[in-house]
């Protein structure tokens, strides 16, 4: 098949996390990498932007480059707010690097620095390829590919936790990920039992022929896919490596983890979803998504009620967060779960890098021994409190208008069972999240808490705010025609 | 019933897999993750041959070069460097464990009649039945096993299970993916090793049930 030039564009944006990569690996000064890449994300992301403004523009439908890869709408939007969540986080993380050499071995720390740079390039890689394939087999390796790129990452500080953390997250998802390879292979063979021609993996003519697949076998291989990629997403009873390794990541791999990696695994299920919904007599499969997205938003927020640690109360908000994107994912509504998704990507990142400062300044990952952070340092504890606002759908913040919008279209279609489960939860989990971080905020300043480049540090999570606060404005009129 | 080469295959391997319940030596584990692998790849070959599919040649050879050679060198290699003979107190002890075994593999039967035969000349559902079977006997060696090594195994085994499910159900998934999924098995496998170090340098024992740490 001859390459189309776009395809050629396209390469040329994917080919610069390569050149990242070997650079990080072969230049010996750690502190140019932290700074060039940095840059170069922001790059990646005004490339990105300008070579798929045509489909997110809504010119172009879909922008083919063969078999396997083809770009459509959903994806377009994924790829410009992964480059975002990759580039806010790095460039916060030269200053959190920078300034945590302190009584550290400089050569221990050179090593682990350069395999950190070295698999997030990687890492951003396959998150690529997973919003772009349009082969569930590829679809399946890029989601593999991410657990072991990021693995490394969770390992960052070479501690027991981190260990242990690593561990979990290696096994569980592994598992997980074997059980949707299961579910793939139930696809394939449906539509080889089927009245296809003959058995595919191509998401388009699955979707397309959807009617024609072997009804039980496609309802297997969805169910298994729903477990595989729910693991990976952390789906509430699978959700136990998701805690371990946010908390135990670096704050910029914590961002990146919840701002991106979740948003690749929902995105996995979206598109089995899709086959699902284009075939006949889906409604009990569809109705168990929902209900499975309703009880991760429950449990999570009971899970909140009762939290130790800052980032590991972030990391059960995100399940929380997964948890309204699959209900948005069961409703079969593209914008909503883009909505939902983009919204929380924003804030989250916003919310570990902060955590990731007040941690590092304060020495302690745990909650109660974090107080006072309003006196300690003024900017941060502004920008928490926003950011704690806007996490929990509170307004004028974008999640709010998401929430508000999977809510109206949950009761639209009559379930107010769901609805008012829904409610109770994401009001029980407002009220936790501020009372633990009215402690943080408040109370009298920690002794030895040092706040290092206030500023500079500040800068990404309030940049992303803003970005979300714009995102309740912008947005809003053209969601809403959607779910009308 | 008549017993055709293809059934015979895929009956040794589940029932090589299911010996691998039966002992917690590790070395004598791995011996048995051998012949069972070896059985698969000799029943992708057979299946290669008989439909004249040049593909799943290339795939029963990669599997043999990295399933039955590669991976359990490799696996051995941490076991002699973090000096590791044997699974202490699994959850559930060796005969039981084994036992549990042969009643999946019956389950596993019964399973296996809900699937319709793919082929007319050979009944593929011994095939699912034998899938189904290591899948089981996998998720029962990683949750009665404690150690880390035997998680891996465990996991290897389960794998096994889902290849050959794909192999027995739908005359083998697309070679591109076959050989992704080969290669991403492999980086699992070197990455958990290494994890396997690491953990019994920090911790001095590779005890997974005793990581514990990260409860609340």
């Amino acid at each position: 098949m001859q390459p189309t030039p776009i395809f050629l564009d396209l390469l040329a944006v994917f080919i610069l996390p390569v050149l990242l990569a070997i650079f990080t690996y072969i230049n010996p000064a750690i502190g140019f990498t932290l700074r060039i890449t940095a840059f170069a994300y922001w790059v990646e992301l005004a490339a990105a932007t300008n070579l798929l403004w045509p489909i997110l523009s809504g010119q172009e439908e879909k922008l083919i480059i063969n078999e396997y890869f083809v770009v459509d709408r959903l994806a377009a939007f994924f790829l410009v707010i992964t480059s975002l969540v990759m580039a806010a986080a790095l460039t916060h993380a030269q200053y959190l690097f920078d300034h945590e050499d302190s009584g550290d071995h400089g050569v221990l720390k050179l090593a682990r620095l350069r395999i950190f740079y070295v698999f997030i390039n990687l890492f951003f890689l396959s998150m690529c390829a997973v919003f772009i394939s349009n082969n569930l087999g590829c679809l399946w390796m890029g989601i593999e590919a991410t657990t072991l790129f990021s693995a490394p990452l969770v390992y960052f500080e070479r501690s027991k936790n981190a260990l242990e953390a690593t561990w979990k997250y290696l096994i569980i998802c592994s598992v997980g990920i074997a059980l949707a390879l299961l579910g793939t292979i139930f696809l394939f063979a449906a539509s080889q039992h089927g009245h296809l021609a003959e058995g595919t993996l191509n998401l388009t003519s699955l979707v397309e022929q959807a009617s024609k697949l072997n009804y039980p076998l496609m309802r297997l291989g969805f169910i298994f896919c729903l477990l595989g990629y729910g693991t990976k997403a952390g789906i509430f009873p699978l959700h136990s490596w998701l805690p371990d390794a946010h908390s135990e990541a670096p704050a910029p791999a914590s961002a990146i983890l919840s701002g991106a990696l979740l948003n690749t695994a929902l995105f996995g299920l979206w598109r089995v979803t899709q086959i699902v919904i284009a075939s006949h007599g889906h409604h009990l499969i569809i109705r168990m998504v929902l209900v499975m997205g309703v009880i991760t938003v429950l449990a999570a927020s009971l899970f909140l009620i009762r939290q130790h640690g800052l980032k590991r109360m972030w990391a059960y908000s995100s399940v929380e967060n997964v948890g309204l994107m699959v209900v948005a994912i069961g409703l079969g509504s593209a914008p909503l779960f883009l909505l939902q998704a983009i919204n929380h990507s924003l804030v989250k990142v916003s919310l570990f890098l902060l955590s990731g400062n007040i941690v590092h300044a304060g020495g302690s990952k745990r909650l109660f021994s974090i107080h006072g952070v309003i006196k300690s340092c003024p900017v941060w504890g502004f920008l928490l409190t926003l950011a704690t606002l806007a996490i929990t759908g509170a307004p004028p913040f974008g999640t709010f208008l998401s929430k508000l919008s999977i809510l109206a279209a949950l009761a639209k279609q009559g379930s107010w069972l769901l609805v008012s489960v829904l409610l109770f939860a994401t009001s029980l989990a407002f009220v936790a999240i501020s009372v633990h971080i009215g402690r943080v905020l408040f109370g009298a300043p920690r002794a030895g808490f040092k706040p290092f480049y206030p500023l500079q540090t500040s800068a990404m999570p309030a940049l992303l705010l803003v970005c979300s606060f714009v995102m309740s404005l912008v947005i809003y009129p053209a969601f809403w025609s959607f779910i009308k | 019933m008549h017993l055709d080469t293809f059934t015979v295959l895929a009956i040794s391997s589940a029932i090589s897999a299911i010996l691998m319940l039966g002992t917690n030596h590790l070395r004598i584990n791995l011996f048995f993750y051998c012949v069972h692998t070896l059985a698969i790849a000799l029943e992708t070959a057979w299946i290669a041959q008989r439909f004249h599919d040049t593909n799943l040649y290339w795939i029963a050879f990669f599997i043999i070069l990295l399933k039955v050679i590669a991976i359990p060198k490799y696996l051995q290699w941490v076991m002699t460097k973090i000096d590791v003979e044997s699974d202490v107190e699994p959850f559930i002890a060796a005969p039981l464990a084994m036992t549990i075994g042969v009643g999946m593999l019956g389950l596993s039967y019964l399973l296996s009649l809900q699937f319709s035969s793919l082929w007319t000349e050979v009944d593929s559902r011994m095939g699912a039945m034998a899938a189904i079977s290591v899948f089981f006997t996998g998720v029962l060696l990683m949750l009665s096993r404690k150690i880390a090594v035997s998680q891996i195994i465990g996991f290897l085994v389960l794998e096994n299970g889902i290849y050959l499910f794909a192999l027995t159900q739908t005359h083998g998934m697309p070679l591109i993916i076959e050989m992704g999924l080969l290669l991403e098995l492999l980086a699992i496998v070197m990455l958990s090793g290494l994890i396997v170090f690491r953990i019994k340098k920090s911790f001095e024992h590779i005890d997974v049930s005793r990581l514990t740490e990260l409860r609340e």
